[in-house]
């Protein structure tokens, strides 16, 4: 089927606040023509329609485009009353730190937490997508979403995919029947254990959780191993670094999210200051186009309400 | 996934089939970077060694100091650059021994450089090499050169893993690339870096590098080449 | 480092793509004949680490054929000379071809009873050279070493050799999966070469038989029988035999059920 472009005309208001004009508030109405090719959205799931043509220019030599991967240490750990997961903050592309200070700890409910290696878009969205299911059952049961829940929808997508999905993820939370942790791989094979670890540094993290770990720990003492953990991968694994966040799920109490519970990497102070002066950057040449005609309407602006 | 072989050095090709067999390289990470002052040169490196994702040590020197104040590096696959300074020296040895103990000029040594790696030509050392010294009037000079030894003698140079995040720097912050005179609008002048100008240079690239190239980090050695001879010194660089 | 040893020197799948199979399976007779090296019986890692005074290094005693735990006595922890050990993980066939070469080495140094005693500078530094030569000859002794002893200096020495003479030095040192799971363990210990003279002989040690017994744990290739030695520049070398790996937990394994779904609430 040939797909039709659908010419459609949406009305769009642009607020354009730095005219050096008094009147700053004042919105502006720009009309703009979007063509949208309509044909292929209607099917569910993920789009396949480029992969004939990736593999037939991959086989002429062309290089496909790196995903950014999160080369990571995620762990997590269950203590008496409660579960704790942890991930360091490094995304890569290659070689190359594409984020020094990157979450991998996603909510899939507000008492079910997930942590994320593989794939950086694929954890991502792969835990909206449960996240979105979980809160829609919750919504259709009435009753708060379970760890078994999300771990069979996870597990089951992911299978779905074989493993192109590339999602690594930790999977822990608290529900009505106590506190879970699970590990999920990217072709939907799942573990169970008191303590899990993944992603690169995923030995280095185990390391420290075969020597440290004992049985009936305190929260306190549940935290300050995850975070060793992920200090073991942050140091030892180069596909880790920077940052530990931690998040605390207890029966019975909110989860609480540490965002860089500990910060060992701050960046000590350059040598030198690179502020150019004014004017460093020539203006070689210039040159002003007027790309749209700005038609201008009042718009009755309703009174200001003190708030 | 396609039969590609695919290298940094090289370009893409598909046409031949891939032979399973032994891979005799590898590449264990790094980075160098030289630049000549006036009156000075400086090589310098981090001491990171590397294999995949796993730090092999934290504190593995690679810029050597040859005698004839003359300091080399060769960064890349390390087995060939350990290979490539040895063959150096030795050869250094016998030009001593036949020459009743000559100083060795730097461009003199550069040329050397070029036929020990041409010498392998089909079967390179893996390696970016910088060496540095003072030429015959005084002047800091370096010279860097490809795996298979073309070479050049330059202001400065960036080599190994990090070389294309630093280069751009130097380019900008030696030799005043992009820069303009905001009172003439010209081209800003090229001046001599007094050295301690260029150890904060140096010392703010490697600092960037490792904050954005994973296998840069933990320390970084500099070699500081005067009329006074070689001195060196240490900094802490970020070891996560 | 890849811990697989099945993998050692191949080109990488991440980078180069997977391995087509169609080329080992296809008939070559036009082609002259490529002998694909890849290690048989292997041996999985070999750990060490510095302290002030010396050194201790460990391996166990497998000798793996695949995935079978074909040899379960071999020893891969080899003195040479007064104050050397050489710990070799990797092919065991190599592994005896670089003990003989050692020998002779050592016999050829000393005949005259008087020469220059060997040190472990001096061993790591000869070894380096054969399996540079033989990587360039494209004909690798498929190992990875460690030569752990005292240096001319008379003070500690510590270095790591690979089949592709790759070569570095560190207070701690690891091969195989060790690189990936002791280290982390070891570097809590001695980080920095400033550390190791704050370390003591019982610390050595003592982190040691925990990354041996975290190895056990988490490697598929390993044993729970394994040399330990320690090297010390005052008394020399002591040679433990027939260790075992002690205080194990696996307690906790009786709580878990099935893979997700059959927890008890």
């Amino acid at each position: 089927m040939v797909a039709q472009p659908v010419q459609k005309v949406f009305p769009l208001t642009l607020k354009i606040t730095n005219l050096p004009s008094s009147n700053s508030s004042r919105p502006w109405r720009i009309p703009v023509r979007i063509d949208c090719y309509l044909s292929h959205i209607k099917m569910a799931g993920l789009s396949f329609d480029n992969f004939q043509r990736n593999q037939y220019i991959a086989s002429k030599g062309v290089a496909m485009p790196k995903a950014t991967s999160t080369g990571t240490t995620i762990v997590g750990c269950k203590f008496n009353g409660g579960v704790v997961i942890a991930a360091d903050t490094r995304a890569t592309a290659g070689p190359i730190v594409a984020d020094k200070n990157c979450e991998k700890l996603h909510k899939l409910s507000p008492k079910i937490w997930c942590a994320g290696a593989g794939t950086a878009a694929d954890t991502e969205m792969v835990t909206q997508l449960i996240g979105s299911n979980l809160e829609l059952h919750s919504l259709y049961t009435n009753r708060e979403p379970r760890v078994i829940a999300s771990l069979t929808l996870l597990k089951q997508h992911l299978f779905k995919y074989q493993g192109h999905i590339g999602a690594y993820l930790i999977v822990a939370g608290v529900d009505p029947t106590g506190a879970h942790l699970f590990s999920i791989h990217a072709h939907g094979s799942t573990d169970v254990g008191p303590y899990q670890t993944l992603g690169s540094g995923s030995l280095a993290a185990m390391s420290v959780m075969e020597t440290q770990w004992k049985e009936n720990m305190t929260k306190e003492e549940c935290i300050k191993l995850c975070a060793d953990a992920i200090e073991a991968g942050i140091w030892n694994d180069l596909g880790s670094g920077s940052n530990v966040d931690v998040c605390v799920m207890e029966v019975g109490k909110d989860a609480q999210l540490l965002r860089n519970y500990i910060t060992p990497n701050i960046r000590e102070q350059k040598a030198k200051s690179y502020k150019f002066k004014k004017g460093t950057t020539a203006i070689l040449r210039e040159s002003i186009y007027n790309l749209v005609d700005v038609e201008e309407t009042e718009i009755p602006v309703p009174m200001e309400v003190d708030a | 996934m396609s039969n590609t072989i695919a290298s940094e050095y090289g370009h893409t090709d598909t046409s031949v089939p891939i032979e399973h067999r032994f891979n005799p390289y590898s590449d264990n990470g790094g980075t160098i970077l030289g630049i000549a002052g006036e009156d000075f040169a400086v090589l310098a490196g981090d001491t990171r060694h590397t294999s995949g994702y796993s730090i092999n040590s934290r504190f593995q020197p690679k810029i050597m100091d040859l005698g004839d104040d003359l300091v080399m590096s060769a960064n890349g696959f390390s087995a060939d650059g350990d290979a490539l300074i040895r063959s150096f020296q030795q050869q250094l040895t016998w030009y001593h021994f036949n020459n009743q103990n000559k100083k060795l000029r730097p461009s003199s040594a550069a040329r050397l450089i070029q036929h020990l790696l041409y010498g392998h030509r089909f079967f390179p050392y893996y390696v970016h090499t910088i060496i540095a010294g003072l030429d015959e009037e005084g002047k800091g000079a370096i010279y860097s050169f490809d795996p298979v030894g073309s070479y050049e003698r330059e202001q400065c140079r960036a080599g190994g893993a990090a070389a294309s995040l630093i280069m751009p720097f130097l380019d900008n912050q030696v030799n005043f690339k992009n820069q303009y005179d905001p009172a003439t609008g010209q081209a800003r002048l090229k001046t001599y870096l007094k050295l301690d100008e260029v150890l904060n240079l140096v010392r703010d690239a490697f600092t960037s590098a490792t904050e954005r190239h994973i296998e840069v980090g933990d320390c970084l050695q500099i070699k500081i080449i005067t009329k006074e001879g070689v001195r060196e010194e240490f900094y802490p660089l970020k070891r996560d | 480092m890849e811990h697989d040893p099945f993998k050692w020197g191949r080109p990488d799948n991440a980078t180069y793509g997977d391995y087509d199979y169609r080329i080992s399976n296809a008939k070559n007779t036009e082609f002259p004949s490529m002998h694909t090296q890849q290690p048989i019986v292997t041996g999985t890692s070999v750990i060490a680490i510095k302290y002030k005074n010396g050194i201790v290094m460990a391996a166990d005693n497998l000798g793996s054929y695949g995935s079978l735990a074909r040899f379960s006595n071999i020893e891969r922890l080899i003195p040479v000379g007064k104050d050397t050990v050489v710990g070799i993980s990797g092919d065991i066939s190599d592994l005896q071809y670089i003990e003989r070469a050692l020998d002779e080495l050592e016999v050829e140094n000393d005949y005259d009873g008087a020469s220059h005693p060997f040190k472990a500078n001096h061993i790591h530094e000869y070894l380096n050279k054969l399996l540079y030569q033989r990587r360039s000859k494209l004909n690798p002794l498929w190992n990875a070493v460690v030569v752990a002893g005292i240096n001319s200096d008379n003070e500690p020495f510590l270095a790591h050799n690979d089949l592709l003479g790759v070569q570095f030095s560190s207070p701690t040192l690891a091969t195989g999966f060790g690189a990936h799971l002791a280290i982390p363990l070891l570097r809590k210990v001695a980080d920095k070469e400033e550390d190791v003279a704050h370390v003591t002989k019982e610390q050595a040690r003592e982190a040691i038989l925990q990354s041996m017994k975290v190895l056990f744990y988490r490697d598929a290739r390993s044993s729970n029988r394994f040399s330990l030695v320690t090297i010390d520049k005052d008394t020399g070398i002591s040679f433990e035999k027939d260790l075992k790996v002690e205080n194990m937990s696996w307690k906790y394994a009786e709580t878990i059920k099935g893979y997700g779904n059959l927890q008890k609430f």
